[in-house]
């Protein structure tokens, strides 16, 4: 399968707007385009494949469901996850053959995009460091009380760092990277340890994903056990996900209560209804 | 008496919610968002040249939060500046002691909040809803994230201008922490799903006859070796400090020589 120039261009688009500081925003562009879900349909829909957009990138989300960036420092990079890897997996999980919807297809895809997320940090930094020039001619403008220029400084010139670190890799990967697959079919046989290597690292990478999540909200051992809860609704009792948040939910509800009772013990019993306005 | 009008206090919105984190540098990371959203609270508030390069020198020191609930202080400080520009006794060091005093708190709530449990619990119903590649939970998560921030950010913003540091005491008091607490729960939970739903970790390790290692434990536990997986990554995160990248190698390498040994053998050819 190739991506033609058109299709690599609108890609590269999208890399622009979704990174995380990205053109697009920070909650329409990092935290929607960025996400593999969305960016799944989009590349989907550029590519002419849907459905197997969305297969790739609901595979890849799960390794990334919480990236959290603390003082933007970042281990993976969104565009480079979403608008070259997801592109790349869906090129080879046709180029192989693969169905799909199938468990081994989902792998290849979180092996390829958690590999090109890591690699892609580096276009992060190469942002950033761009736009300290931009920066540098704001501080200008302040001080000598051009503050229309500010304007520019924010929103206009960082889509000059995003043409060279978003934009002309994103083209150039996409359009390269698709007649990789060829090659990868004739060097590394699908019996031979380096592939069913790169599977297996597929189908154990979503944990980590999982794993960061936790860290943050496990501190204790019981603490696991809210997490086992959710877990065995699915494994053992086929709830699906909307009915654990549904579940969770409920729980959540009286926790609250229970917690409340703490707070204000003698109010609690009459007049704990009557605060509506901050359950939002 | 100076108000600042309806009009100028959305554009200062707008220009926060666009561009809080377009021009990013590790040096300045938000500052100059900031700038930008502050700059049309200064143009009406004050006259002169002299009295506007002032006020927007306030806004050049160093800032970064986690920017969506970070928008409460944005308000905060147009209700601040307006205060200040009808004469009452704030100047800009106060301000600027006001936001940098915020920016950490509300970065650690809204890192797990928002980042760590309000996305998760969206994706994770979205996950939900595309899992055979429908459309719908990608368009599900897009509708309802954008819906909630712009009109979740633009409430906070109006919050913050109107009650000043009572608004953020709504984020930070004893019923929001129980609130919070419970959110989190709803999350933990919806990640135990996810985890159980979207992980196969399975052995092909066999010996006919004698053991088929996969339906032993899936007769113990089903999905065990996936829920041993993550707990294990966990560990390594938690208790050895290991960086996620550190921990994906560590999974290669374990792949890799599970392979060679036949613990692992996704069974494909082209």
């Amino acid at each position: 399968m190739q991506i033609n120039i058109i299709q690599a261009v609108l890609l590269g688009l999208c890399a622009c707007l979704s990174s995380m500081p990205g053109l697009g925003g920070t909650t329409f562009g990092n935290y929607t385009l960025g996400r593999p879900l969305v960016a799944g349909l989009v590349v989907g829909l550029i590519l002419g494949d849907m459905k197997t957009g969305i297969i790739v990138g609901a595979a890849i989300q799960v390794i990334y469901i919480a990236l959290v960036t603390p003082g933007g420092t970042v281990s993976a990079d969104v565009r480079a996850i979403s608008y070259i890897g997801i592109p790349l997996a869906i090129c080879a999980i046709k180029g192989m053959g693969l169905d799909p919807a199938s468990d081994a297809a989902r792998d290849m895809a979180a092996a390829l995009g958690a590999a090109v997320g890591t690699l892609g940090t580096v276009l992060f930094y190469g942002t950033a460091t761009v736009n300290l020039v931009w920066q540098h001619m704001g501080w200008k403008a302040v001080e000598k009380g051009d503050f229309r220029k500010l304007y520019l400084v924010d929103m206009g010139l960082p889509w000059i760092s995003h043409l060279l670190c978003s934009f002309i890799p994103t083209v150039i990967i996409t359009m390269a990277g698709s007649s990789m697959v060829d090659l990868m079919k004739t060097y590394l046989p699908m019996d031979g340890i380096a592939m069913k290597t790169l599977f297996t690292v597929g189908s154990l990478l979503p944990a980590v994903g999982v794993a960061i999540l936790l860290k943050q909200v496990v501190n204790k051992a019981a603490d696991f056990l809210t997490f086992f809860f959710g877990f065995t609704l699915a494994a053992c009792m086929g709830v699906n996900l909307i009915g654990a948040a549904v579940i969770g939910g409920f729980f959540a509800v009286i926790n609250y209560k229970i917690q409340m009772l703490k707070v204000r013990p003698a109010l609690a019993g009459t007049a704990a209804y009557d605060d509506d306005e901050e359950d939002i | 008496m100076k108000k600042l009008s309806k009009k100028t206090l959305n554009k200062s919105f707008l220009s926060w919610f666009y561009g809080n984190l377009t021009c990013f540098s590790q040096e300045h990371m938000q500052t100059f968002g900031y700038l930008c959203s502050m700059l049309p609270v200064v143009e009406e508030l004050y006259d002169t040249q002299d009295e506007k390069k002032d006020a927007i020198q306030t806004y050049t020191a160093f800032f970064n939060t986690e920017p969506q609930i970070g928008t409460i202080v944005v308000g905060m400080t147009a209700g601040l500046e307006e205060a200040k520009a009808n004469g009452e006794p704030i100047d800009g060091e106060t301000i600027n002691g006001i936001r940098a005093g915020l920016m950490g708190p509300l970065a650690g709530i809204g890192d797990s909040l928002i980042v760590g449990t309000l996305i998760p619990i969206l994706l994770g119903i979205g996950l939900g809803l595309s899992g055979n590649g429908s459309p719908l939970g990608a368009i599900f998560y897009i509708i309802v994230w954008n819906a909630l921030m712009f009109f979740g950010m633009k409430f906070a913003y109006f919050k913050g201008y109107e009650m000043g540091g009572k608004a953020v005491e709504m984020l930070v008091g004893e019923q929001a922490q129980a609130l919070r607490d419970s959110i989190i729960m709803i999350g933990t939970m919806v990640i135990g799903a996810v985890a159980a739903s979207w992980i196969s970790v399975t052995t092909a390790f066999n010996i006919p006859g004698v053991i088929d290692l996969q339906s032993t434990f899936d007769s113990v536990y089903p999905k065990l070796l996936s829920a041993g997986t993550v707990i294990f990554c966990w560990w390594l995160m938690t208790k050895r400090k290991i960086s996620p990248t550190m921990v994906m190698l560590i999974l290669v390498v374990i792949a890799f020589a599970g392979v060679l040994l036949g613990f692992f053998d996704p069974g494909l050819s082209y």
